[in-house]
């Protein structure tokens, strides 16, 4: 019984851990959205409107996403909307690696701007890991919920 | 599906909440305004009248940069920008440039220079050192 506790705890832990990253990323490009829109627009992927508008929008998603994993309300859509964020910020990370340009990231305002592009990777390798864990975790629980 | 959309819902009242705060802040039609920015034929047209600021990292400065060029980038902003306000004068412009055209930096350094050191005539310098090595060519 012990065992369980520790084991929940620990993902509990993972919850406040995964969910706290993101409202702390979130909140960083919240405070300076011209500087994230300019991140956005160095990707050199979208026009420059579509990136402010991005700018103002994102953060807040990843603030009420990792609110939704720390508070478990709307757990399953925060989980899903973050997990395909990284997927695609990895994905247009590589890509603006393989196309040569010299990015900062912006991922988590001023303290990432000279993180490496392997730094950026890994990082975001580890985030997808964790949030792919968690999926798995609470779709499981909610197979064998049903399943009883 | 349904928790990620309702998600995505909420999100969207912040998001145009500060977007309307920021209004006068930004510009939805371009990073930079035409007026601030500046190619290397301009820059050069200006002659000795310009005062050329790198912004890129201490270790590119040091390999190679514009003749004359100051060192100020964000990592020792505070260490750097004394030294470049000795050389600042009034009369002259200031180009700031950083490695390309998809560089952040250039436009950082301008935008600090306006605001934090209220300097007037600072122009971003259009492609940056790439565009600059290729006039020289």
């Amino acid at each position: 019984m012990a065992e369980i506790a520790k084991v929940k705890f620990a993902w509990r832990i993972m919850d406040l851990v995964v969910g706290g990253v993101f409202i702390y990323a979130g909140v960083v490009k919240a405070l300076q959205p011209v500087r994230f829109a300019s991140d956005i627009d160095n990707y050199k992927i979208l026009p420059w409107t579509t990136s402010v508008g991005l700018a103002f929008y994102l953060p807040w998603l990843e603030i009420l996403c990792g609110l939704a994993l720390i508070l478990r309300r709307l757990y399953l859509g925060g989980l899903s909307i973050l997990t395909a964020l990284v997927l695609i910020f990895s994905g247009v990370t590589i890509a603006a690696k393989v196309r040569g340009l010299d990015i900062t990231c912006g991922c988590f305002g001023h303290a990432s701007q000279n993180w490496s592009f392997s730094g950026h990777l890994a990082l975001d390798l580890v985030i997808l890991a964790a949030l792919l864990a968690l999926y798995f975790k609470v779709t499981s629980e909610n197979r064998l919920q049903n399943a009883v | 599906m349904r928790q990620a959309l309702v998600l995505a819902a909420l999100a969207l009242l912040p998001g145009i909440g500060q977007a309307i705060y920021f209004r006068d802040k930004v510009s939805w039609q371009s990073p930079i305004p035409a007026s601030e920015m500046v190619t290397v034929a301009q820059a050069r047209a200006w002659d000795g009248n310009v005062i050329w600021v790198d912004a890129r990292p201490d270790v590119e400065f040091e390999r190679d940069h514009v003749p004359d060029a100051v060192p100020l980038n964000e990592d020792r902003w505070n260490e750097l920008l004394p030294q470049f306000l000795a050389t600042w004068s009034p009369e002259k412009r200031v180009v700031v440039y950083c490695s390309s055209q998809s560089c952040n930096a250039s436009r950082e350094v301008a935008r600090r220079l306006r605001g934090e050191a209220q300097l007037k005539d600072v122009f971003v310098l259009q492609g940056g050192w790439e565009e600059w090595l290729k006039s020289r060519k």
